[in-house]
C-alpha cells in the first residue's frame, strides 16, 4: 500500500522533503525497498504500453493477423462450430481436454491426476479435480453445470436473475452468491461450502424432501434420499479443498481413507490392509506423489511397502 | 566487476523471475492468501543478502531462499513433519525455462501488459492510458479530466498495485489473448 503511495507521489513530483522522507522510508526496511521496486519495474515496464498510441502500426502484423481471425472464429461458434472445435481441441492443451458440443452446451474433463481451470463465459471460475467429467450450458438466460464424476470447486459470480445450478447426481446445488465444491461417486454427493451459502434439494422427490441451506464452513453429504449437514472448523474445509493446489492434507484420517484419496489422483493404487487401516496419519502431501507417501509410512510407521506395479500393497 | 547497483540486479534480474516465483509458491503452499506476502518477505531475504555479495546465479539463489523461507514457516506453524517437506517439488526448479519466462519477447510482453490495463477498474484505466499511452503528466491528466491532482495521484496507485498484481501471475499470451478479445463477452441482446 504504502509502496504505491511513494510511487504515485514520486510519479507526480517529489518536493525536497518529500525525496528525503522517501529515502528514510525505503531505509527503515527492506521489505518497504522491495515492494517500492516491485512497483517501479512493473510501473517502467508499463511505458511499453505508448505504442498502444498508434493502433494502425501494430494491426497489420501476421500474428495479430492470426490472432484476430482466431477470435472472428471464436464469436461465431454457430458458423463454424466444427472448426472451432478443432482449434481449442488443438489449444486445450495438457491440462485436459474440451469439446463443443453445440451453441451452449461445452464440456470440461481431466484424467487422472490431472486439474484443469475454467473462466465459463459469465466470469464465474470452475476448476475441476482429477478423473472429473462437467457439462456447462452457459448463457445470457441460465447458468447450468452437470458434474458427471469426480469434483469441482466453483467461485460463483451472483446474479440473482440467473441462478448459478449445479446437478450432480440426483441432487440440485443452488448458488446463494458463494464459493463451493462438489464431490460426485455414483450417488454420494459431497459439497463443501467455502464462503456464501448454497442450497441443495433432492430432484425425484421434491415433496419428501425439503431442500436444505448449507452456509460457509458447512459440508453437506447426500445418498440416495438421505441428506446430513454438519459443520466444520475452517482448517478441515480448507484442507478438503486442498486440492485446488495439488495438495492433499490429512488431520487425523485413517490411513485407509488417506489411500483412497491418494488412489483418485493416481492409477497406481496402494492397497492398506489389516490394522494399519486404522492408523490415523497427518501431514500434506503432493496427490501424484505416491512414492514419497509410502516411504515416509514405512520410515515412520515401521510399515511394510510391497510394490507390486499396478499397486502398492502396505501392511503392518 | 560491482559496478551494478543491488537495486538494478533486482529489478533487471529477479523481478523477472516473479511469475515463476509465484508458481512455485503457489505449488508448496497451500495458502493462498499467503502468497504475496511471501513473495515480498524472499525479495526481502535475497535484496539483503545480496547487499553483502551479489549471488552468482540468482534463479537458484532465489528459488533456494523461497524455499528455506517456507520451511522457516512450517517449523514456526508445527504443523508438518520435517520429512513431509520432501515434498515440495523445488527439485524440479531447474525445469522451468528462464528463456522463455524472464525474457518475454516484446510483443507478448505489450499483450501481457493489454490485457492487464483492460482489467482495471473504468475510472482507473482512463487515468493510466492517459499517463502511459498517451504519456501525459499526472498535473495534465488532472486539468484533462477535469479532476484533483490528488485524485490522479491516487488513481495512478491504484494502478501501479493492480498491474503489479496481473502481471505477477501472467504465464503468457494466450490466456490474455482470450481477454483481449473479450471472448466471453455476453452475447448482444436480440429482439
Amino acid at each position: 500500500m504504502m509502496a504505491a503511495a511513494w510511487l504515485a507521489r514520486e510519479d507526480r513530483d517529489l518536493t525536497p522533503a518529500e525525496a528525503v522522507a522517501l529515502q528514510q522510508w525505503l531505509a527503515a526496511s527492506t521489505l518497504n525497498r522491495v515492494a517500492y521496486l516491485r512497483l517501479k519495474a512493473s510501473w517502467q515496464r508499463a511505458d511499453r504500453l505508448s505504442a498502444l498510441k498508434n493502433p494502425i502500426s501494430s494491426a497489420a502484423e501476421p500474428s495479430d493477423f492470426l490472432a484476430d481471425f482466431l477470435a472472428g472464429l471464436l464469436a461465431r461458434p454457430r458458423l463454424i462450430a466444427a472448426i472451432a472445435a478443432s482449434l481449442l481441441l488443438l489449444a486445450a492443451g495438457a491440462g485436459g481436454w474440451r469439446l463443443w458440443r453445440g451453441p451452449s452446451e461445452q464440456v470440461f474433463a481431466t484424467a487422472v491426476g490431472k486439474m484443469q481451470a475454467v473462466r465459463l463465459a459469465d466470469g464465474s471460475r470452475m476448476e475441476l479435480n482429477t478423473n472429473t467429467r462437467v457439462r456447462t450450458d452457459v448463457t445470457a438466460a441460465r447458468r447450468i453445470v452437470t458434474l458427471d464424476s469426480g469434483e469441482a470447486y466453483f467461485d460463483v459470480v451472483h446474479d440473482a436473475a440467473r441462478p448459478f445450478v449445479v446437478y450432480a447426481g440426483n441432487r440440485r446445488i443452488t448458488d446463494l452468491g458463494t464459493k463451493f465444491s462438489v464431490f460426485r461417486n455414483g450417488d454420494d454427493v459431497r459439497v463443501t461450502v467455502q464462503e456464501g451459502r448454497v442450497k441443495v434439494d433432492v430432484l425425484d422427490r421434491p415433496a419428501v424432501n425439503a431442500p436444505v441451506v448449507a452456509e460457509a464452513g458447512h459440508t453437506v453429504m447426500a445418498k440416495g434420499s438421505e441428506t446430513l449437514v454438519f459443520s466444520k472448523p475452517d482448517t478441515d474445509i480448507d484442507n478438503g479443498l486442498a486440492w485446488r493446489s495439488g495438495m492433499l492434507v490429512f488431520n487425523q484420517q485413517t490411513l485407509a481413507d488417506a489411500a483412497e484419496q491418494f488412489n483418485r489422483y493416481n492409477s497406481r493404487k496402494i492397497i492398506v490392509e489389516g490394522k494399519a487401516r486404522r492408523i490415523r496419519i497427518g501431514g500434506s502431501f503432493k496427490a501424484d506423489n505416491v512414492e514419497v507417501f509410502v516411504l515416509l509410512l514405512h520410515r515412520g510407521f515401521g510399515l511394510s511397502v510391497d510394490n507390486q506395479g499396478t499397486r502398492i500393497v502396505v501392511s503392518r | 566487476m560491482a559496478e551494478r547497483s543491488i537495486d538494478d540486479w533486482f529489478m533487471q534480474d529477479v523481478l523477472p523471475l516473479e511469475p515463476m516465483l509465484t508458481r512455485f509458491l503457489q505449488r508448496n503452499w497451500r495458502n493462498e492468501a499467503e502468497i504475496s506476502d511471501l513473495r515480498q518477505e524472499a525479495y526481502a531475504r535475497v535484496y539483503e543478502a545480496a547487499s553483502r555479495a551479489l549471488p552468482l546465479q540468482t534463479k537458484p539463489f532465489l528459488f533456494q531462499t523461497a524455499r528455506n523461507l517456507m520451511i522457516d514457516r512450517l517449523r514456526k506453524q508445527n504443523v508438518v513433519s520435517l520429512e513431509t517437506m520432501a515434498e515440495f517439488d523445488w527439485l524440479n526448479v531447474s525445469d522451468d525455462k528462464p528463456s522463455s519466462e524472464a525474457h518475454v519477447a516484446a510483443r507478448q510482453e505489450l499483450r501481457l501488459l493489454q490485457a492487464a490495463l483492460d482489467d482495471l477498474p473504468p475510472r482507473c484505466r482512463q487515468i493510466v492510458v492517459l499517463r502511459k499511452v498517451e504519456g501525459l503528466s499526472q498535473k495534465e491528466v488532472a486539468r484533462k479530466m477535469g479532476v484533483a491532482v490528488d485524485t490522479v495521484e491516487n488513481q495512478v496507485a491504484k494502478g501501479m498495485r493492480l498491474l503489479a498484481q496481473a502481471m505477477s501471475g501472467r504465464r503468457g499470451a494466450v490466456t490474455s489473448e482470450a481477454k483481449r478479445y473479450n471472448f466471453f463477452r455476453k452475447p448482444r441482446h436480440v429482439r
